[in-house]
């Protein structure tokens, strides 16, 4: 997106699309932080033990079904792979739900780092969506249900991590593609996600959420001379399932660190209280044009988790 | 180059082959086995033909590895400060703490049951041997190849889509996003 901030964008814009999601959970106003649920598990990524095999990405490919790769997930060539002029490595995709990059260092070995949908305690793809196409479960993934979703593609743009990705496979049936944390065939049944069961370094570590604060600040505490004293995603956008530990600074291996430290929503809230009357009008307009796009039948389908927003209101 | 070949290469070698030592059990004094099997989940890798004697010729003491102890007292200063006469210092092979499945509901369960464990922090057995064995190999300069250790099976390719599975485009067709 050149010349245009990203985030000033998604001030002006999202801000919309949020208040539209809101109205129609009665939980705009008055909202308290939500630090995600109880018993949420999450994934500790630590970047100090990852050596760059990309297992974890060849298991998620065989997990979920995808394409064929372009090339071996042991062909280590596409960690040179860069776009748009270099400023880019390799991203998320319809065709990848996790990909492995290699960020060179002035000194010491290069530091890999693995991508993939962060699962935010508050996502910001959940809140840009006006049709609720997304959905936080209790276990803590963020999920998306392509048969409510009409393709406007506000949740790429919300998202701090750039994570979503469109599928163009078909015109008709729009959809967004993401991590799902393994939800339908694993983590609702109690188990790891396909990345963290084969990564033979156990640089992806699978627990409760707030278990996993401790152990990754207890890491630190032992051994301070290796890591950054930082848990990124402890407390980024709000707090993401998913965190890291690393022993160089973030900003080396990518991250963005200039995030704000609560919700993506927050942006909004101060917005919410000038227009919430003409855009209580939206969500129906545009939930009309939905059903008729999709002959009525826009039913949701992920009834065990309720949406965050509305888990609020209880 | 080189080094980022051997470094990519590292990567593939320690895949999924959960190591395991079936070592017989054995206290101080009595002789060290001279090889090892540790195959015990072996998958996309088949199993490690360990030479325990090479590694008793390198490696200072035995603690290197078996971190507890080995006969004597414990190694680690730290350890001992709570476990000089724990029984759990005792064991010899890494199986004996470190589970196969570390991260089951049941085990996460199991960890968290009881509210004053101070180690919540240990890694499954795939990973404690990697780490250890890996990180070891990295600091001197033995080697870090996958299959320096480990043969890839059939599985593995499949898996990797490599081998005879690479995909049909080549290694070098374009890439995109
Ligand atoms: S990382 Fe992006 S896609 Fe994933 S939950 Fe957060 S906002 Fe949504
Ligand atoms: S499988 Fe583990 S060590 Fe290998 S690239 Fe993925 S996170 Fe890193």
């Amino acid at each position: 997106m050149s010349g245009i901030s990203r985030r000033k964008f998604l001030k002006t814009t999202v801000a919309g699309s949020s208040a539209l999601a809101l109205s129609t959970t009665k939980t705009a106003f008055g909202m308290k932080e939500f630090h995600g649920y109880p018993d949420s598990m999450g994934v500790l990524v630590d970047l100090t033990r990852c050596i760059g095999c990309r297992t974890c990405e060849a298991a998620c490919n065989k997990e979920h079904g995808l394409p064929e790769p372009k090339l071996p997930f042991d062909d280590f060539s596409v960690f040179d792979q860069v776009f748009h002029d270099g400023k880019q490595k390799r991203r998320t995709s319809a065709e990848a739900y996790t990909v492995v990059n290699r960020y060179d260092q002035d000194q010491g070995a290069p530091v890999f780092r693995k991508i993939n949908c962060n699962h935010c305690n508050e996502p910001a793809c959940l809140t840009s969506c006006f049709v609720n196409a997304y959905t936080k479960t209790k276990e803590g993934a963020v999920i998306y249900n392509a048969d409510v979703c009409v393709g406007c593609r506000m949740c790429m743009v919300a998202c701090p991590f750039r994570i979503p990705a469109y599928s163009y496979d078909s015109a008709l049936h729009p959809e967004v593609i993401k991590c799902n944390f393994c939800y339908d065939k694993r983590l609702k049944h109690g188990k790891p996600p396909a990345c963290v069961e084969a990564c033979p370094q156990e640089a992806l570590t699978f627990g409760h959420r707030k278990t996993l604060v401790k152990v990754a600040h207890e890491r630190i505490r032992e051994q301070p001379d290796k890591y950054v004293d930082h848990v990124y995603g402890e407390t980024e956008v709000g707090g993401t399932s998913w965190m890291f530990l690393s022993g160089v600074p973030f900003d080396k291996v990518g991250f963005d660190t200039t995030l704000q430290h609560h919700p993506i929503l927050d942006n909004t809230k101060s917005f919410l209280s000038f227009v919430p009357m003409v855009l209580g009008i939206w969500p129906a307009m545009f939930l009309g044009f939905h059903l008729l796009a999709k002959g009525g039948k826009g039913e949701k389908k992920n009834k065990e988790s309720k949406p965050i927003v509305e888990e609020h209101v209880e | 180059m080189k080094s980022r070949k051997i470094q990519a290469l590292a990567g593939i070698g320690m895949i999924m082959v959960l190591f395991f030592l079936a070592a017989p059990v054995f206290g101080a004094g009595e002789e060290a086995p001279t090889s090892v099997q540790i195959d015990s989940l072996s998958y996309l890798y088949s199993g490690v033909d360990f030479d325990h004697e090479l590694h008793v010729d390198v490696a200072e003491n035995c603690s290197a590895c078996h971190h507890h102890r080995f006969g004597g007292e414990l190694e680690d200063k730290q350890c001992a400060r709570c476990h000089s006469g724990s029984k759990g210092t005792f064991a010899i092979t890494c199986e004996n703490c470190h589970v196969k499945e570390p991260f089951t509901g049941q085990h996460i369960r199991k960890m968290e049951a009881n509210l004053n464990r101070y180690h919540l922090d240990m890694t499954g057995l795939k990973g404690a041997y990697h780490l250890r064995c890996f990180n070891c190999h990295i600091k001197t300069g033995a080697p870090t190849g996958c299959e320096d250790c480990h043969t890839r099976t059939d599985a593995g390719n499949r898996f990797y889509h490599s081998g005879e599975y690479a995909p049909k485009g080549g290694v070098h067709a374009g890439v995109h996003e």
